[in-house]
């Protein structure tokens, strides 16, 4: 185990190294640029989403105080619809459920998973000998550069069109010019090889409505579906805050998530509320049609529990993580994601860390460095008041640390 | 919870143990705080009062404390001196003093200078106030850094002095203590009902009641930076443009980022991560830079400091200048002609 001062010296490092680093610079502002510029178009477009999302707020602060009903009601609808249920109090009992499943010798697809990083689902399996893949561009970019995702949405934001040409004529040992359409066809022609190939395909969720067992899945390249339809098996990693209500909350919220996060409307949602299945047989339903013939529902508590009960930094599990606040975040600008833990970044990564992700050792520096600057709220479709968390996150700390 | 042993910055103990020591964050001594008004004989006692905080007066020192919490090196195992009974500069060996001695008698002036602009500006302005002599500071940082016993404490100190001195009325100068009395001293103390208002309201309404433009004395292009807390805490947006609008031959050019969507100046983490502050800082620069006016108005000393620190390293044109000194010199000049 590490110092606490060691992880501290550690950490700012590495936050003062990206921050001088002229490449991650020029990335950052490219990205910044026209993330702000997609995201006011897109509410420009669409101005009931503030509305929504203000009631989207009401709903997950509500959602908040009902955790273990929520589990139960999803987890009876689903095993109806056919799946198999899991309930992982911690990253580790996941991990072994996962890897349970999973076993070894396998070929896996895996689509975006906030969840997934925070438990290091990816290092887990492969080290159980399974080739693992992740699909989405930007998760394949920084699991072949090994780094972490820097951001909810765009992972790879700090990574410019001339690195990521490096990144493929490296792994393809041909040249690869720095031009974003070429990128983009040659990681599509690589991936398309993987999917039937693959044994398994693993997914979180943006999220799901109880009452229906369904899970929502955002995105634009097509890779989620393409990972959750073609393997056999589907396991899908889902943080149990993530549940709410209904089918028709789910699709508020998902649609706050994707509007806040810049886009008018990903090009894919994936709606997944079983293994495939096929009644047109004489009416008689049987699961393990075209699609899967499994789905694994892990639900993920680790610290969730924990936090929906602190009377003030519960607030921080009605985070949706459009990611809005990051492109705001003064600190996120220069460092992006390393002003942040394994997959949660930012000021109100702090908290996540502390209580679901690497834990307080870890998270305390991330919260010494929120400047309490509060842009981040102004840009919240759940209007986090990140100022008022800080000190109580920072509380928390100091009397920890006085004990 | 899952870990129990956990980095505590010693800017943290540093700091609380000062305040408990010496009623503010440097441990500055009562005459640092108070010189300021030698000689403009202002009331001591009355319901309202001009609350400095010691914070414009400490902005001078802040760096000599960084520099040293840089050198020193520190061991993990600083928790006692949080119920120690010794200071825990004087544990460390450090002697506060000799480290401030550094700091010239001009950068403290500069500050000094607009404590005494923003007193003579109010009285200009017919405003009644009085200054308490023994002024402690809010805590806000105390509150920050989530150290809630130890804010407890100063805040009941605090309370104490106004109710002892019978205010009912604080103008208060920076944004962080406006915040403090305003929005964290009501979760702390029971029956808190002293009204607190920033200074820039008190002026953006006088100047209003007065009713007559005012005017500097040479054409001048400026840009507002809006303090975070002032904007976004206590949503202050325009009364510094109600003011600034009262001034002729002044043409304000408001940056893209500007009111609630304000850029911080990277002052809050100057303590713990004195190079992230100042790459913070240049980036807000060069948002201002881009207004291309030749002065940006600050209204926070933190802001001021921080912002200056970073134009004076890279030899930049556009220079900082506080509210209180464009609006000191727009009513001199004005005074001076009629």
């Amino acid at each position: 185990m590490p110092e606490p001062k060691q992880i501290f010296e550690k950490y700012y490092d590495e936050l003062l190294r990206s921050a001088h680093s002229d490449k991650m610079a020029l990335g950052l502002s490219r990205s910044v640029n026209a993330f702000r510029a997609g995201r006011a178009k897109a509410l420009e477009r669409f101005p009931h989403t503030v509305e929504l999302a203000e009631e989207v707020r009401r709903l997950k602060e509500d959602c908040i105080g009902r955790l273990d009903e929520l589990v139960q009601k999803a987890t009876a609808v689903l095993q109806e619809n056919g799946a198999q249920v899991h309930y992982a109090e911690t990253a580790a009992d996941a991990l072994k459920l996962i890897g349970e499943i999973v076993g070894s010798g396998k070929v896996i697809v895996s689509g975006k998973t906030l969840t997934g990083e925070e438990i290091e689902l990816r290092h887990h399996l492969e080290s159980l000998g399974n080739e693992y893949w992740e699909t989405d561009c930007a998760q394949l970019l920084l699991q072949l550069r090994e780094e972490k995702p820097m951001h909810y949405v765009y992972p790879s934001l700090h990574i410019t069109r001339e690195e990521v040409a490096e990144i493929l004529t490296d792994l393809l040992g041909r040249e690869i010019p720095p031009d974003i359409p070429t990128e983009i066809r040659t990681i599509r022609e690589f991936l398309r090889g993987k999917y039937f190939k693959a044994d398994i395909g693993i997914s979180g969720c943006n999220v799901m409505g109880a009452d229906t067992g369904t899970i929502f899945l955002l995105e634009s390249e097509g890779n989620i579906r393409m990972s959750t339809t073609v393997p056999p098996v589907h396991i899908a990693l889902i943080g149990i805050e993530k549940i709410v209500p209904t089918l028709h909350d789910a699709f508020n919220v998902a649609e706050v998530v994707w509007r806040y996060a810049g886009f008018t409307i990903p090009l894919y949602i994936s709606l997944i509320s079983g293994p495939s299945g096929t009644a047109d047989i004489e009416c008689t339903l049987i699961h393990g049609s075209s699609g899967p013939l499994e789905l694994h529902v892990v639900f993920l508590d680790n610290g969730r529990s924990t936090l929906s009960k602190d009377p003030v930094l519960k607030e921080a599990l009605r985070c949706i993580k459009c990611g809005a606040c990051l492109f705001e975040c003064p600190v996120f600008e220069l460092a992006a994601g390393y002003y942040g833990g394994r997959g949660y970044f930012g000021g109100l990564g702090a908290i996540l860390t502390a209580y679901m992700g690497e834990g307080f050792d870890i998270a305390a520096p991330i919260a010494y460095t929120c400047l309490r600057c509060g842009r981040c709220t102004e840009v919240c479709p759940q209007s986090i008041d990140l100022s008022k968390l800080m000190p109580e996150l920072r509380h928390r700390i100091v009397n920890m640390a006085k004990r | 919870m899952k870990n129990a042993r956990l980095y505590i910055p010693p800017a943290f103990r540093i700091i609380s143990d000062n305040i408990a020591r010496r009623g503010n964050p440097l441990g500055l001594k009562e005459s640092d705080c108070s010189s300021w008004a030698d000689g403009l004989q202002l009331p001591t006692k009355g319901e309202t009062i001009l609350y400095t905080g010691c914070e414009y007066q400490m902005t001078a020192y802040i760096r000599s404390l960084v520099e040293v919490l840089q050198r020193v090196k520190f061991k993990d195992s600083l928790f006692s001196a949080f119920t120690g009974i010794q200071a825990v500069t004087g544990k460390l060996g450090l002697d506060l003093m000799k480290v401030y001695s550094r700091v010239t008698g001009g950068e403290s002036e500069t500050y000094n200078r607009i404590l005494r602009m923003a007193a003579l500006i109010l009285r200009k302005l017919d405003i009644d106030f009085a200054y308490l002599e023994r002024e402690l500071y809010s805590g806000a940082l105390l509150y920050e850094y989530g150290l809630f016993e130890e804010l407890e404490e100063q805040a009941k100190r605090v309370v104490k002095q106004f109710k002892e001195a019978g205010v009912t009325k604080i103008i208060a100068l920076t944004p962080h203590s406006a915040e403090a009395f305003q929005q964290v001293y009501p979760k702390f103390i029971d029956d808190f009902n002293i009204d607190a208002v920033p200074y820039v309201s008190v002026v953006a309404d006088a100047l209003k009641k007065l009713g007559t433009k005012l005017s500097l004395p040479e054409p001048l292009t400026v840009t507002l930076h809006d303090p975070c807390h002032l904007a976004r805490s206590l949503k202050v947006t325009e009364a510094p443009r109600q003011v600034l609008q009262t001034i002729n031959n002044l043409e304000l050019r408001e940056v893209a980022l500007n009111r609630e969507l304000t850029g911080c100046c990277g002052a809050p983490c100057e303590t713990i991560f004195p190079e992230l502050s100042e790459l913070v800082a240049a980036k807000r620069i060069e948002e201002l830079e881009a207004t291309g006016a030749e002065a940006v108005i600050t209204l926070c000393p933190y802001c001021y400091a921080n912002l200056k620190r970073s134009l004076d390293e890279t030899g930049k044109k556009l220079r900082v200048v506080d509210l209180i000194e464009i609006v000191y010199q727009a009513l001199e000049a004005s005074n001076a002609r009629a």
